[in-house]
């Protein structure tokens, strides 16, 4: 059962030009080991931050200089979450620019932006969860942003960020979207994204 | 011009295999140095009692804290309630006089001198010290006798 589960992850054959460095630049494959990696220094970081207004910066300060291979941890998380924004972008301009998003595509198109928007916020509200002065005003102007829509816009403000001060906008509210929730839908939506690879044709010169 | 280097497939895999479990096996101290850290714990010795107990007092205890206070006609004491046999929270009785452990049942006189059960030793008793302001610092780290008063 084993062997059956690994063999039907490969495809049974690949064509050389998917093979091709030069056509796809391996940036979706890059934005998902930026992401594996984001996930394994996330959990390390999540042992030794306390979110909250008051104890949130001061908990990254400890883990970036008092906590042995702390600043290691949150600069390996740091600089995956830069790069992949970075990778993310430049995937969807090569997409663009090889026409990838055309039929039979157009579909997984959709879930590849979808996924950039989760991972705009996610790089958001990790930079919320910093804690600092600068996130305090970040989340008060998003908080003032979505207050602006009529009717849902306090409540919608409440449930994504809780209630930050303008001096620190790490809540528990943000941390809880940005270690579960916001990861987690963004990792099944990405499984999706790569089986529908596959499913319409592999990667291939239209 | 430099000779062609023979690189089979299966000589890259088995490099690129022993550099994961190089690296793998580098980051086992980091990440058992990393987890066990306990430097962002407020670990201090040190606990405050707001009030400047002028006045006689039977044992008063510290908020927040195992550290009881009081005084008596030689000055103030300070007593840290962890039980000497297996470290539960003692707590004083004022109707009694006595100290009781919930966990097996050890009596300690007011003193905290050990008067039934499993209990070994006395009551440890902690250095105090007053601050200029009047109120009271007591050091757990620093143990005195049971005569010590401030």
């Amino acid at each position: 059962m084993k062997d059956n589960f690994v063999n039907h992850l490969r495809p049974r054959f690949i064509s050389d030009r998917a093979l091709s460095v030069y056509y796809t630049f391996c940036l979706g494959g890059l934005s998902f080991l930026a992401f594996l990696m984001l996930g394994i220094t996330g959990i390390l970081l999540m042992f030794h931050y306390q979110p909250g207004t008051s104890s949130g910066f001061s908990s990254v300060l400890t883990i970036g200089s008092v906590i042995p291979y702390g600043s290691v941890i949150r600069n390996l998380h740091y600089w995956s979450a830069q790069l992949m924004v970075v990778t993310v972008n430049l995937h969807m301009v090569r997409v663009v620019w090889t026409h990838s998003y055309k039929p039979p595509k157009q579909l997984n198109w959709l879930v590849g932006v979808g996924l950039l928007v989760l991972v705009l916020v996610l790089d958001f509200t990790g930079y919320l969860l910093i804690g600092s002065q600068e996130s305090g005003a970040a989340a008060t102007v998003a908080a003032n942003l979505l207050k602006q829509i009529p009717g849902l816009g306090t409540a919608l403000a409440q449930i994504a960020l809780g209630e930050p001060t303008a001096l620190s906008g790490s809540t528990l509210i943000v941390y809880v979207w940005h270690c579960v929730a916001l990861p987690l839908a963004a990792f099944w939506l990405q499984l999706y994204h790569f089986w529908r690879i596959r499913r319409d044709g592999g990667v291939r010169p239209l | 011009m430099a000779g062609q280097i023979e690189c089979s497939r299966r000589t890259v895999l088995r490099f690129a295999w022993s550099g994961m479990v190089a690296v793998g096996a580098l980051s086992v101290k980091p990440l058992v140095d990393y987890l066990t850290s306990k430097e962002d714990q407020p670990r201090t010795s040190l606990v405050a009692y707001e009030k400047s107990l002028v006045e006689k007092t039977d044992w008063q205890h510290v908020p927040n804290s195992r550290v009881w206070v009081m005084r008596d006609d030689q000055g103030i004491a300070a007593l840290v309630a962890t039980c000497t046999h297996l470290g539960c929270e003692v707590t004083y009785h004022p109707e009694r006089k006595q100290w009781l452990c919930p966990c097996h049942g050890s009596i300690y006189d007011t003193d905290g001198r050990p008067v039934e059960g499993p209990a070994p030793k006395a009551l440890p008793r902690a250095a105090v010290e007053r601050k200029a302001d009047g109120s009271l610092i007591i050091n757990t780290e620093k143990q005195v006798g049971l005569d010590a008063r401030l």
